[in-house]
């Protein structure tokens, strides 16, 4: 069993060894961040020699970043709930009813995960329905090209769900509305969970989108001001430095934060204790009503 | 069938039409004007585009530039595809274990994947130019007339890019083979070490038919992610050094004003995903077994 130990070590060793591939150049990043242009010049290892925090407000000040994060957060946050109510309405309707609509509206919506976007017949039909340069024009567009994933996970999981909590609340005369939305959404949470950081993170990180879509800078979101600010301010890595770590800092953690709820994985197999969760949940909130 | 009423259609209508009218409204009209000579002339005016056949695609694969931009789309997406399931599995492989810092380990394998591509990529570009980390790190080690501008050099740029590619999701692939490694049941690797089945013989008949599934999800994904390549190109070199890509030729051509052409490359693009991933996938499938 000793020599079982030994490797676990080993293992254990080049592991954290080969971490250093990813926590060398982060570090790299946030300790520029605080340097100053010199010393960031430099790009080592070593704590900088002053603490250069005014960097930060540099940086919010001069290079756009408050406008831009504002944008960043609006996109973000209607982007995703948005498309995570659709998907999940439009999947709790294909998974719960075969037919004919049903079967093929499954397909046709799977079809957007290998189809890739096109731009340019997006761009025209933005400045025929003239929308072009909102951000309603890159939130509905975020809504199209994601729901096929969402739906795609949503129809899966939903699946598993057991009808007999539906019947419970049909036989309780809820509406296929409240039924939604106080039965079967709050039993979603762990796959909306999923859902929501996946969809944050690739519409927090979009580049080509905004690019495309925004063509004055008042509207650009985080990783575009970051790749102009690079330009600008070319040389000066303590800024842009700060500039990485103001864009990379929301997106981890709201990932950490999230990746909480999505550990506490529910045990859908055992149907009774479910029902029965839901029935005390559904009593609690009449109590508090 | 009563209950028909409680699973309404129009429960699907919000994302019928943000889908069809954002998302498959553009594509069938990307497909068709990619036979026309649709220009920034009339960009709106979609009456005014004539047919000219196959015109784009005679051009296109006889113009260079456009076939080294597809040579490397195929060699990214294969090269990358490859490296990062290698990786990520050989990673989730080891983090699966009972380790002391797994937890620890495993979020800071998965952070790249948070982090946006221009982050990344000003961050490679800081440490691959020429005054940069990595070649001071070459110096140190005493291989200092190795060191060259990584990123400006025809050599050396494509290498980077795939591994920005391959440093930022290999983490991704390991999150997924995690999942799929915790839905192997305990039981097969205690009957087959009462057996007296070896280590390497439990991974291949045991782990490894069981983790088809994760490998297929794996191998579509990034396949598909790899042919899509665009922002990692164009923040890291913009295509120069000859990393040119199909979608950054797709943005060019847009950029020009030739709408007609980028949307024939777009359809092209479409064309090779397709069936790309329905021969990968039909083929990783009937690999998957059911015990």
């Amino acid at each position: 069993m000793a020599t079982g130990r030994l490797t676990r070590y080993a293992l254990e060793l080049a592991l954290l060894v080969a971490s250093l591939a990813i926590l060398v150049p982060i570090a790299l990043m946030v300790l520029g961040s605080l340097k100053s242009p010199l010393e960031a010049q430099a790009y080592t290892l070593r704590l900088p020699s002053e603490w250069h925090w005014d960097n930060y407000a540099t940086v919010f000040q001069s290079g756009g970043m408050g406008r831009a994060f504002k944008n960043s957060v609006i996109i973000a946050f209607f982007g995703v709930c948005l498309t995570v109510l659709f998907s999940a309405m439009c999947s709790f309707t294909i998974a719960r009813r075969s037919s004919r609509y049903t079967s093929i509206l499954f397909v046709w919506i799977l079809l957007g995960m290998i189809a890739p976007f096109s731009v340019v017949p997006t761009i025209s039909l933005m400045q025929i329905l003239q929308l072009s340069g909102t951000y309603a024009s890159v939130i509905f567009i975020y809504i199209g090209i994601n729901v096929s994933y969402s739906v795609f996970i949503f129809t899966g999981f939903i699946r598993s769900v057991p009808r007999e909590l539906d019947e419970a609340a049909i036989v309780d005369g809820c509406g296929p509305y409240r039924m939604f939305f106080s039965i079967v959404l709050p039993l979603l949470k762990p796959v909306v969970a999923t859902n929501v950081i996946i969809l944050t993170m690739s519409i927090w990180n979009e580049f080509m989108i905004p690019l495309y879509f925004f063509n004055t800078s008042e509207k650009w979101t985080l990783p575009l001001t970051v790749y102009n600010f690079f330009g600008q301010y070319a040389g000066k890595w303590n800024l842009v430095f700060a500039d990485l770590v103001i864009t990379a800092t929301p997106i981890v953690i709201v990932f950490f934060d999230r990746a909480e709820v999505y550990r506490r994985r529910y045990d859908v197999g055992s149907r009774k204790r479910l029902i029965g969760r839901t029935r005390s949940r559904r009593s609690e909130g009449e109590r508090r009503d | 069938m009563g209950l028909k009423r409680y699973y309404p259609y129009s429960f699907t209508y919000f994302t019928v039409l943000f889908y069809g009218l954002f998302f498959i409204v553009p594509s069938v009209v990307g497909l068709s004007f990619a036979f026309t000579n649709w220009g920034s002339e009339n960009l709106t005016d979609w009456a005014a585009v004539k047919f000219v056949g196959l015109d784009h695609f005679r051009y296109l694969f006889s113009d260079s530039d456009f076939n080294q931009a597809l040579t490397n789309t195929f060699a990214f997406a294969a090269v990358t595809t490859f490296l990062k399931v290698f990786l990520g599995l050989l990673l989730a492989l080891g983090l699966n274990r009972k380790l002391i810092t797994r937890q620890f380990l495993r979020a800071v394998y998965y952070i790249p994947a948070v982090l946006s591509v221009t982050v990344v990529g000003l961050l490679f570009s800081a440490i691959f130019s020429m005054d940069g980390i990595f070649n001071r790190l070459l110096q140190d080690l005493g291989m200092g007339r190795y060191a060259l501008n990584w990123l400006g050099d025809n050599r050396t740029a494509m290498s980077i890019v795939m591994s920005l590619e391959v440093w930022k999701w290999s983490g991704f692939c390991m999150m997924i083979f995690l999942a799929g490694l915790q839905t192997i049941s305990r039981d097969y690797y205690e009957a087959s070490s009462i057996d007296g089945a070896s280590r390497l013989q439990q991974f291949r008949r045991i782990t490894f038919p069981l983790l088809m599934p994760a490998i297929t999800i794996n191998m579509t994904l990034n396949l598909i992610g790899g042919f899509k390549v665009f922002d990692q190109v164009y923040v890291l070199t913009n295509g120069r050094s000859g990393t040119e890509v199909l979608n950054t030729q797709v943005y060019r051509a847009f950029s020009n004003g030739l709408y007609g052409r980028s949307s024939a490359m777009g359809l092209i693009l479409f064309g090779i995903i397709a069936i790309v991933t329905l021969v990968v996938t039909s083929y990783l499938k009937r690999k998957e077994v059911d015990y």
